[in-house]
């Protein structure tokens, strides 16, 4: 049986898809969001498989169901072929994209891209005291770019855990580049991707450990630098899995309280962190679960450029994922990646609070972060983020 | 409805050509045995007794032609009054019809004729080991084809559900003299359940003249139990309880305390209690499981067992072997869904007491969707049961605090349907003479 | 392509004040996605890249009843037709839009409202996903107990507009035995809620007159569903019987016992023999299985690349050895005798008479296999206890010997693994479809080898019984086809299907059990029901007087296919 990844593996999953009596369709959150019956897994495949066959010409409209995917890999626990719809639709973008048919809310993406990136990294070093700024320690940590941008205080609180947890000094990765790259693969630019990850792999390359906040670099930085055939000698670890692996040295006071876990995509299905931020949480608070939760998480929205693409569509699905916490009574949210943090909080109903695990952990612990991680500006000082329209954002 | 009085003097000839001699009559002694009195001067009214469907099929293709009204008339469960005095039109009935014309005991399945009463049906299947199911005597009463033409509640039982869901096909005549045979299966999904047209539809849009029905074998076994319980709201909860938890009893019954001193006799009931009773029936295993549930239910709400030979009193009233001490029929029957059960008799005891009376209550006909409460008003001064004229005077204000607690009232017809029933009718009887008078909007 | 003349522009224009601009659709897209269903015969054009024959012209989605309600009135006065349209999962062409309109997309309409303890009734929307409202129902400690194949596709709305049945259908019913009532807008634009909790109307059931109407009378936007406690305690066990006819006999006395196992199903002779080599599927299900994303090959890119068609020639050209590959899963093969595998490979599907002349011999002697069966038990502990009890000893009476828990583990684990079968042998080259049907005990055995033999005149046949009652049972046909081109597919397709249902309505039995009409068996209508056709007419007339509601199927007016 061929590898998926070749030809012919991903003509078959074309061809599986196009036959599937849409299996996986429940999973689908950008088609149970939308209802539309063209986004669900089965037809964006067929839409692509008619595409590459030729029987339908590409153009903008007829290849627009390949953006209605977060990449999620939801489809995929339905799928008993292991097809990767979010991956093979996204190399459907790619496809578009060099065909002069990619999406048109995307035509100068690595512009805005690489302006963006290089905004956050400069917006790093205003919220991180400069002696905690640098790219030659062992270990070292890399927010995100959805972190920076719209929680930069919660860098602080991450890194008065680290303080706690480890005798490395960790370091604020300065690099002058704030994203792994994840977004370009998403937006259907893997030759932006390829230079833009050599990039940052060389500048980190330093460091033994780099703790990454964002979800999709996790996944990004261990196995898709790899597959570009780009060396990362680097363990890259989560924040929860790092705090796990130190779980006596990471703050224990239950207070009682208890909060939902919010998984992740990238991290639970893609990466496989599924206990760890329990573990953590654990400690300070009694965990509970939505009704799908772990490998079965439901994406926040956040992902594979929808926000830009269908920005109401990434938006009723943060609202749908917190419906039921709402129904429950509400509650606090905890989740463990910048972007989905950022989708839930401004898709909150009332009396739903959403917190990144770090910031979470750090302040149960009574918010006393060692005394040299605290810059110039207090931690917590900014408000947080407001409500602001998602197009505004590049998250991916 | 357009059918005109027929004055053709030769339709009893053309009757008899259809039925045979002897089996079609206008002479009023007849019809007074039927239950119609026929008007003096016109007797335009026509009472036949046809052999088969296609007999039927012909007398409504005559009917068709003439334009008369073809009425069934049933055996006693329905008193034939609904049709009051005497109205100009073919009456048919049925009795002739009264076959068994196929028993499946692979399948146990039983097709047979409309005119069979349900009772006589019992008195062939009980031999063989089979029965109908464990459907209320009262209703056993009646022909195949009344049981089967009027819908209402209680012709149900909680471990074999409603009568027309026994039902697997059904051969009718339709107003134009067409006869249909729906197809028997044990379910299908080939568009809606065409039988279930005719079921309910009193004879309107269609003549039932057989049918292929679901029976069951004998149970292998039969429990009767007796619980006393705080009040009626427990007994009720108890019900709900043990349906909760899989329970299919054969029958159960809830009595209020006069109802259960009237019925069951003083030992059975203290002040403000009540009486759950409960027959269960199946392989014997089973039977007994589901009478433990019931207990366990009846413990949990607060009950107790009592001798078993209150459930025996009331199993031997149940199939008319004992008369009814309350012999008297309620006041008013009221249904509802188990969550509004206790409410509704909160309701209706409330209203009672405003306006002076006292009530009795029982609850019966217990399915899956609710159960009835039977309701007779009584005189505080007498203890006795109203008289007619008080009870109609009294009856609205009560029920009118029961439909507001939820209650359904018995009979009525759902009126945002009734344009559809109406536009239904007309397309399959043009001419409007399938018992025109069944169904109208709100008839009772 | 049948197009007949409406006016998109009109029409969208008129429903635009009703649902916005974002709830209409005219994209190319979504017009191709609307334009199907599950219906087998159509993936064969699919597979083939022939365009299917008919558009709709708007997909809309309502949000709420009033909205429906509206748009039927729309379409009305503009003499447009509406497909009310589910999960799309329907294996008869249901949801094709013969006559073009509008394809009215329900799933917006989801919510599942709160269920009274004492009533077991939930009242819940007709676009919910299947799995979707058994989770919520789950979580609130209910269960629907309606486990159709098809469940993390269909909908509520789907399932009571087709009869539908679920895997446990001997204790929970079908779906028409568990409904209490519907909320329709009818053909005419009216609002109506059936029966309900009413019991006390008179006049005929309307909830059983309108359910099973598959779209012709009107949209049904909800449904009250009874439900049921979710069991405390579920047993399940393998049994064998030494041939089908012992194996229907023990599922007879089980239902004419009284007994209400949840899982009922026997399998024939060649499906016992399918299902043992396949190991009931080939995977652990969802949940147990350890979740990682697939790493590629270092160097391989971090996307893979689109392929051209060139990279769909090996498997195409394989096709026998993918067939069999298919029916054989490689690591069971060597199980095999080696005669059997010859005849496996031997046997093509282009020559499905010698197949199955050969597969039910070789499978009930050779291997010896005899039918399996699996039974399973649910509900509150006291009663199922006693209940398994007693059903295992009827089994036991029956000639059936006790294979553990292990097969019925097994089952439960893989229980939708067979929906994900269409992909491979479509992929091959093959078509695969079902066929359902039903009679009552005494005619069933009759039924069984009538309809076997006019499918297997066609393709490779194999049959289960999963839906039993204490009057009879239903025989579900599973059956693979081949011919060299579309052309010749879609003649054997139709050809089998015809000999088929002629079969089913000859040995007395129904030519659908829980699929339903759709296009395929509309033809096959006024066999299955004669001169009560009439009352099916009538009853379409009056609810829905313009034949504006899904027209051309149920046998009501002329489909566009066949
Ligand atoms: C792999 C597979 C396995 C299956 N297994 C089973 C099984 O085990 N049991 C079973 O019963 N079926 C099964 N089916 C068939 C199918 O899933 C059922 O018929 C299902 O009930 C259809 O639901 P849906 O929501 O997909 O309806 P659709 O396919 O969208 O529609 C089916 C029909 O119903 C009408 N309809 C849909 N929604 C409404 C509404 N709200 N109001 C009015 N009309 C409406 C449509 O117009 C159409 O005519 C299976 C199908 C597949 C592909
Ligand atoms: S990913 Fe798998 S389950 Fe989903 S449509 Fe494709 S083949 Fe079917
Ligand atoms: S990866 Fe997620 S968004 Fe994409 S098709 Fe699969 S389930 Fe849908």
């Amino acid at each position: 049986m061929s590898s998926p990844f070749s030809p012919e593996g991903v003509a078959k999953q074309l061809d599986y898809c196009t036959y599937c009596p849409k299996m996986c369709r429940l999973a689908c959150p950008v088609s149970n969001a939308s209802a539309r019956e063209t986004l669900i897994p089965q037809a964006k495949m067929d839409t692509l498989n008619q595409l590459r066959r030729g029987r339908v010409p590409w153009s903008e409209p007829a290849a627009e169901p390949l953006w209605g995917c977060t990449g999620c890999r939801h489809c995929t626990v339905y799928c008993e072929h292991d097809n990767e719809p979010g991956l093979v639709l996204f190399s459907g973008r790619a496809e578009a994209t060099s065909r002069g048919v990619g999406h048109p809310r995307l035509t100068d993406y690595p512009a805005r891209f690489r302006n963006r990136d290089e905004r956050l990294a400069e917006r790093v070093r205003e919220h991180v005291p400069r002696d905690r700024l640098g790219a030659d320690t062992t270990v070292t940590f890399f927010p995100g770019c959805d972190a920076i941008d719209k929680a930069p205080e919660g860098i602080s609180k991450a890194l008065s855990l680290f303080d706690a947890a480890t005798d490395d000094r960790v370091q604020v990765a300065d690099i002058g580049r704030a994203c792994a790259g994840y977004p370009l693969l998403a937006a259907g630019y893997p030759d932006m991707f390829r230079w833009h990850a050599a990039k940052v792999a060389g500048d980190l390359k330093r460091a033994r450990t780099a703790i990454v906040g964002c979800s999709a670099c996790v996944y990004t930085m261990r196995t898709q630098y790899a597959a570009e055939g780009i060396n990362v000698s680097t363990e890259v670890l989560s924040v929860p899995e790092f705090l796990a692996d130190r779980i006596s040295r990471t703050p224990k006071r239950n207070r009682g309280e208890s909060v939902y876990y919010h998984d992740p995509c990238y991290l639970s299905r893609y990466a496989g962190v599924v206990e760890a931020p329990r573990r953590v949480l654990a400690q300070i608070a009694d965990v509970r679960e939505f009704s799908w939760s772990g490998v079965d998480t439901v994406c926040c929205g956040g992902g594979g450029m929808l926000p830009k693409t269908m920005p109401e569509t990434a938006d009723a699905m943060a609202a749908q994922r917190l419906r039921e916490i709402a129904q429950r009574g509400g509650g606090t949210v905890v989740t463990s990646c910048g972007t989905c943090s950022y989708m839930l909080a401004r898709n909150a109903p009332r009396g739903v609070e959403v917190t990144d695990l770090h910031a979470y952990v750090a302040d149960a612990a009574g918010a006393q972060p060692s005394p040299d991680a605290t810059g110039d500006r207090a931690p917590g000082a900014e408000p947080s983020a407001p409500k602001r329209p998602s197009s505004t954002s590049d998250a991916p | 409805m357009t059918a005109r009085v027929a004055r053709a003097p030769n339709l009893g000839e053309e009757l008899e050509a259809i039925v045979g001699h002897g089996h079609a009559t206008d002479r009023p002694a007849h019809l007074a045995e039927v239950g119609i009195r026929a008007a003096a001067s016109e007797p335009a009214t026509w009472l036949v007794r046809p052999g088969s469907g296609a007999e039927i099929a012909e007398i409504v293709r005559l009917a068709n032609r003439r334009h008369i009204p073809v009425s069934p008339v049933g055996a006693a469960a329905r008193p034939p009054a609904a049709l009051g005095a005497a109205e100009a039109g073919i009456l048919v009935d049925l009795r002739r019809m009264s076959h068994v014309l196929h028993l499946d005991e692979t399948s146990l399945v039983v097709h047979v004729q409309a005119g069979l009463s349900a009772h006589a049906l019992e008195h062939i299947l009980a031999p063989r080991g089979l029965s109908l199911g464990d459907f209320p005597p009262a209703i056993l009463a009646s022909t195949v084809g009344g049981m089967l033409s009027v819908r209402t509640p209680g012709k149900s039982s909680p471990r074999h559900g409603f009568i027309e869901e026994a039902v697997l096909g059904i051969s009718a005549v339709l107003g134009d003299g067409r006869s249909i045979h729906t197809r028997v299966a044990p379910r299908r999904a080939t568009g809606p359940d065409l039988a279930r047209a005719l079921c309910g539809s009193e004879g309107t849009l269609g003549f039932i003249t057989s049918a292929v029905l679901r029976i069951h074998r004998r149970p292998e076994a039969r429990f009767l139990s007796a619980h006393h319980l705080p009040d009626f709201e427990a007994a009720l909860s108890a019900v709900h309880l043990a349906m909760r938890e899989d329970a299919a009893p054969a029958a159960l019954r809830v009595y209020d305390e006069r109802q259960a001193r009237a019925g069951l006799g003083d030992g059975a009931v203290r002040p403000g209690g009540a009486v759950l009773l409960a027959a269960t029936a199946g392989p014997t295993d089973l039977a007994a499981c589901d009478r433990d549930l019931i207990a366990s239910s009846a413990s949990a709400l607060g009950g107790t067992p009592i001798a078993e030979s209150f459930a025996e009193t009331w199993w031997r009233q149940r199939t008319g072997r004992e008369d009814s001490p309350s012999a008297a029929l309620p006041s008013l029957q009221v249904s509802a869904r188990p969550s509004r059960q206790a409410a509704v008799h909160r309701a209706l005891r409330a209203a009672a007491a405003e306006a002076g009376i006292e009530v009795c209550v029982y609850a019966s006909r217990f399915d899956p969707y609710g159960a009835v409460l039977f309701v007779t008003l009584i005189d505080p001064s007498t203890g006795e049961a109203l008289g007619a004229q008080a009870e109609d005077a009294a009856r609205g204000a009560i029920e009118r605090a029961a439909e507001q607690a939820g209650a359904a009232l018995l009979g009525a017809v759902p009126p945002a349907l009734t344009p559809y029933f109406e536009d239904m009718r007309r397309r399959l009887d043009p001419a409007g003479i399938m018992n025109p008078r069944a169904l109208a909007s709100g008839s009772e | 392509m049948t197009r007949p003349a409406i006016d998109s522009d009109r029409l969208a224009r008129a429903l635009r004040p009703i649902v916005g601009d974002d709830r209409i659709s005219a994209k190319e897209t979504d017009l191709t996605t609307y334009s199907r269903d599950m219906w087998p015969r159509l993936l064969i054009s699919i597979r083939e890249g022939t365009p299917l024959p008919h558009r709709a012209h708007l997909v809309v989605w309502p949000e709420t009843v009033g909205e429906v309600a509206e748009i039927v009135r729309v379409a009305r006065s503009q003499g447009v037709p509406i497909i009310p349209y589910g999960g799309g999962s329907g294996v008869c062409g249901g949801t094709v839009p013969v006559k073009g309109g509008i394809a009215l997309d329900l799933k917006r309409m989801s919510a599942v409202a709160k269920i009274d303890r004492d009533d077991l009734i939930c009242d819940v929307q007709a676009g919910a996903n299947g799995e979707h409202f058994e989770r919520e129902l789950a979580t609130r400690g209910y269960t629907f107990g309606h486990f159709p194949s098809s469940i993390y596709v269909s909908t509520v709305g789907g399932w009571v507009a087709t009869r539908a049945a679920g895997q446990m259908s001997s204790k929970y019913g079908k779906v028409e035995d568990r409904i209490a009532g519907v909320t329709m807008v009818t053909g005419r634009g009216d609002i109506i809620d059936t029966d309900g909790l009413a019991r006390s109307h008179r006049g005929p059931s309307w909830t059983q007159l309108l359910v099973g109407s598959e779209g012709t009378l009107g949209v049904i936007t909800s449904a009250r569903l009874r439900v049921s406690p979710a069991p405390e305690l579920r047993v399940l066990r393998g049994y064998s019987f030494p041939d089908l006819i012992g194996g229907i006999e023990a599922l007879r006395r089980i239902m004419q016992r009284g007994l209400r196992p949840a899982v009922l199903r026997l399998y024939d002779e060649f499906d016992t023999l399918m299902n043992a080599l396949s190991g009931g599927g080939d995977r652990a299900p969802a949940d147990i299985r350890h979740h990682h994303a697939p790493s590629p090959p270092a160097g391989a890119g971090a996307l893979p690349r689109v392929p051209t068609q060139s990279a769909d020639v090996e498997e195409r050209s394989g096709l026998l050895g993918q067939i069999v590959g298919q029916l054989v899963p490689k690591d069971r093969r060597r199980g095999l005798t080696q005669s059997l595998r010859r005849e496996l490979v031997a046997a093509t599907l282009s020559r499905p008479r010698l197949f199955n002349n050969v597969a039910g011999p070789v499978a009930s002697r050779g291997l010896r296999r005899g039918c399996r069966m699996i039974v399973g038990l649910e509900g509150s502990r006291v009663r199922t206890e006693t209940e398994a009890r007693l059903t295992f000893g009827e089994l036991e009476r029956a000639g059936g010997v006790d294979l553990g828990e292990e097969p019925g583990r097994r089952w439960l684990e893989h229980r939708y693994s067979v929906s994900y079968k269409m992909s491979p042998a479509f992929r091959a080259g093959a078509f695969v479809d079902t066929m359902e049907v039903a009679s009552t005990w005494e005619r069933l055995v009759d039924l069984y080898r009538s309809v076997r033999a006019a499918i297997a005149k066609h393709a490779l046949v194999m049959a289960h019984l999963s839906h039993a009652y204490p009057e009879g049972c239903s025989i579900y046909f599973t059956f693979a086809g081949y011919a060299d081109n579309q052309k010749h597919a879609e003649k054997l397709y139709d050809e089998l299907w015809r000999s088929g249902m002629e079969a089913a309505t000859r040995a007395g039995g129904t030519i659908s059990h829980h699929h339903g009409v759709g296009l395929l068996k509309s033809l096959h209508m006024r066999e299955e029901h004669r001169e009560s056709m009439a009352i099916l007419e009538a009853l379409k007339a009056s609810m829905d007087p313009d034949d504006i509601m899904n027209p051309g199927k149920l046998g009501l007016s002329a489909g566009g296919l066949s």
